[in-house]
């Protein structure tokens, strides 16, 4: 009975005909989950820094309504990638066992769309890590000359500066006078020794096993209410960083062989 | 082919399962809405727009304020907990307080703790509050310096154990005078809930969470009330809130309170697709382009900022001059104790209606805003008394 069962879940589970009702389905859900998301940024938004469990167990429980839709997200996520896992570990098995007949080289080049998709998978299992495992310091403001500590380490943060580029061109009038590029300059010390490192939106900063990330700032504008000097960060250990890189490069082997088969060794056998 | 079977009974049963999830939700949802908060019903978990209460035990209740920061409170006797940074802990019911914003006051007001407020960083002639100006006088409560340069030495002889603040930047330096601070503002305005609930969120601070879900309870009342009267109005006017400055147009967004309650008056808010923070800055020529149609406009201004009439508004920004409400429609200015007042959200809200309805709301007197004449009294008389 076992001996029946098994292939033929593992054959269902990698068809690929539940691909595509997996495609359907989660095109269908992210329809849903873009009615749920608009305007209810404040629902979402600490699922960045609390972690995935504990947003399920507070914010996602009790606002199933509009949470709903993410759950089945993460449930449409994990069947494609058991899926896209089942599917192509079939096809890898194939092409090895057909080895012999196809030479090194070929197979080489037969297996990197497969080395594509365990690219996706791994990738997939990196956020999954992150949203599991990140450890957050929430919203750490610094001004000028003030400084914070590391927990569990001798790193030591300083603001130095916070040199912003303002938009001074006259084509969007809206824009004139406001910040975009904020600038934060930052010295890192470790005890030992120190480096100034420049912090931006989009640039985080890596020190001591902490990547900082620039959460928001002031002033934004050269006119209007003069605020404070001041960049509110979000402090963050995350071990899924390594997992999703390491995807990130198999996809790009994969996707250079792939490439480079249809490319170079087509056009040189033709 | 059996295969094929398997596979649809799978998309079949995650179509079940979404709309199993979609019908729990909605019962949950509804649920939720009608909760009795009080005694031991009160839920582990509350969101409140961008703040949240999270129960955790009896001895310890983790808060997240309005810049996505996580506090811990504590009874005043337990030791100080090990997972979380000093500056993080609150010890609970807090008995000395230092408060920046007219709705945080307002908000100690509803909880009957005023008495806790030790600073503020209005001067005495500024409060409208009797009990405020009391304190003052009594030197009970501080005047600490404007919110922009707050005098630091005068805050620490205060003593305060908690500081609620709508500016970020004071946490570094309240971090080395070990005080804790709240950040009671948020990126995105105040909704409608959130404004009526955000007495929910203090309450943890003092204990005195029945105080709050009666607060709650007295605003929600007052918005039913709304809701039926204003139920089978035929007219509903076009609304617009902010103004026009120097430089710059500031307006509340669709998502802020005012637009929601406009909206539930059965009025049209003239920014309800503006998305954002509270007083949010947008283009004079969509200011514009909304007030060609609108009926009434309540401005940021009160009298002592130069909006006594409609023809001192004009003259202040003869941008404007032209918008519906200043030549066909009405004009309303806060009165200056208005912006103190959030204890008496429930009588605002219905002001606010009543000034949109005024045909259900027979022999309403307003008392948080004024309807601007055409022209200043004075001015009026003076040109009466020109020779034509």
């Amino acid at each position: 009975m076992m001996t029946r069962l098994l292939p033929m879940l593992w054959h269902t589970l990698g068809s690929i005909s539940l691909t595509v009702a997996l495609c359907l389905l989660l095109t269908a859900d992210l329809v849903w989950g873009y009615f749920c998301l608009n305007r209810r940024t404040s629902l979402f938004t600490p699922l960045n820094d609390m972690g995935l469990i504990a947003w399920m167990q507070t914010y996602g429980i009790n606002n199933l309504f509009f949470s709903a839709w993410f759950f089945l997200l993460l449930a449409l996520l994990a069947l494609l990638a058991v899926n896209t896992f089942a599917c192509t570990t079939s096809r890898v098995i194939q092409l090895l066992r057909a080895k012999r007949a196809s030479g090194l080289q070929r197979l080489v080049f037969k297996l990197a769309p497969h080395v594509m998709h365990y690219g996706l998978i791994v990738i997939l299992a990196g956020y999954l890590c992150s949203y599991l495992f990140t450890q957050v310091l929430t919203s750490s403001t610094l001004v000028p000359g003030s400084h914070l500590s590391l927990p569990g380490a001798r790193g030591q943060v300083s603001l130095l500066s916070f040199d912003s580029e303002y938009y001074l061109g006259q084509r969007l009038a809206f824009w004139k006078n406001e910040v975009i590029t904020p600038k934060a300059r930052l010295l890192l010390s470790d005890g030992a020794s120190q480096r100034e490192a420049i912090l931006s939106c989009n640039q985080p900063v890596r020190f001591q096993g902490y990547s900082f990330h620039l959460i928001d700032f002031a002033p934004k504008s050269l006119g209007g209410m003069k605020m404070k000097t001041r960049i509110d960060l979000h402090i963050r250990k995350d071990p899924g960083v390594g997992l999703y890189l390491a995807g990130m490069a198999l996809f790009t082997l994969g996707l250079f062989f792939y490439v480079y088969e249809w490319i170079v060794y087509r056009e040189a056998h033709k | 082919m059996q295969s094929n079977t398997t596979m649809y009974r799978l998309v079949g049963g995650l179509l079940t399962l979404i709309t199993l999830i979609t019908l729990y939700g909605c019962n949950s949802d509804s649920k939720s809405g009608t909760e009795k908060t009080t005694g031991e019903e009160r839920p582990a978990f509350l969101q409140i727009g961008e703040f949240a209460i999270n129960r955790i035990s009896p001895a310890r209740t983790e808060v997240r304020d309005g810049a996505g920061r996580t506090l811990v409170l504590i009874p005043r006797e337990s030791p100080m907990p090990t997972d979380c940074a000093p500056n993080q802990v609150v010890r609970v019911p807090v008995q000395r307080v230092v408060a920046y914003g007219d709705f945080d006051i307002a908000t100690l007001r509803a909880l009957g703790v005023q008495e806790t407020l030790v600073g503020v960083t209005r001067s005495k002639e500024h409060w409208y509050v009797p009990e405020i100006k009391r304190g003052m006088e009594a030197g009970r409560i501080v005047y600490l310096g404007d919110a922009s340069s707050i005098d630091f030495e005068r805050l620490k002889q205060q003593q305060p154990e908690l500081v609620l603040t709508w500016d970020p930047s004071v946490i570094p330096l309240l971090d080395d005078l070990h005080i804790a601070a709240v950040v009671t503002t948020t990126p995105q305005a105040m909704c409608l809930t959130t404004r009526m609930r955000f007495v929910q969120f203090l309450a943890p601070f003092f204990h005195k969470e029945q105080e709050a879900d009666a607060f709650f309870a007295r605003i929600d009342a007052s918005l039913r009330d709304i809701r039926a009267r204003t139920a089978g109005v035929a007219l509903q006017p076009k609304v617009m809130w902010g103004d026009v400055y120097e430089k710059r147009v500031m307006v509340e967004p669709g998502n802020a309170w005012v637009g929601e309650l406009v909206g539930l008056a059965q009025s049209d808010y003239q920014f309800e697709d503006v998305f954002g923070t509270s007083c949010i800055e947008i283009t004079v020529e969509r200011f514009l382009y909304s007030g060609q149609d609108a009926d009434i406009f309540f401005t940021y201004r009160t009298g002592s900022m130069g909006a006594t009439s409609k023809a001192a508004l004009a003259k202040l920004n003869p941008l404007i001059k032209d918008i519906g409400p200043l030549t066909r429609g009405r004009v309303y200015a806060p009165l200056p104790h208005y912006s103190q007042s959030g204890d008496k959200l429930d009588e605002i809200l219905t002001e606010i209606s009543a000034i949109l309805h005024p045909e259900v709301y027979p022999d309403y007197h307003l008392h948080y805003f004024v309807e601007l004449p055409d022209t200043d009294p004075i001015a009026a008389k003076e040109a009466s008394h020109d020779p034509i």
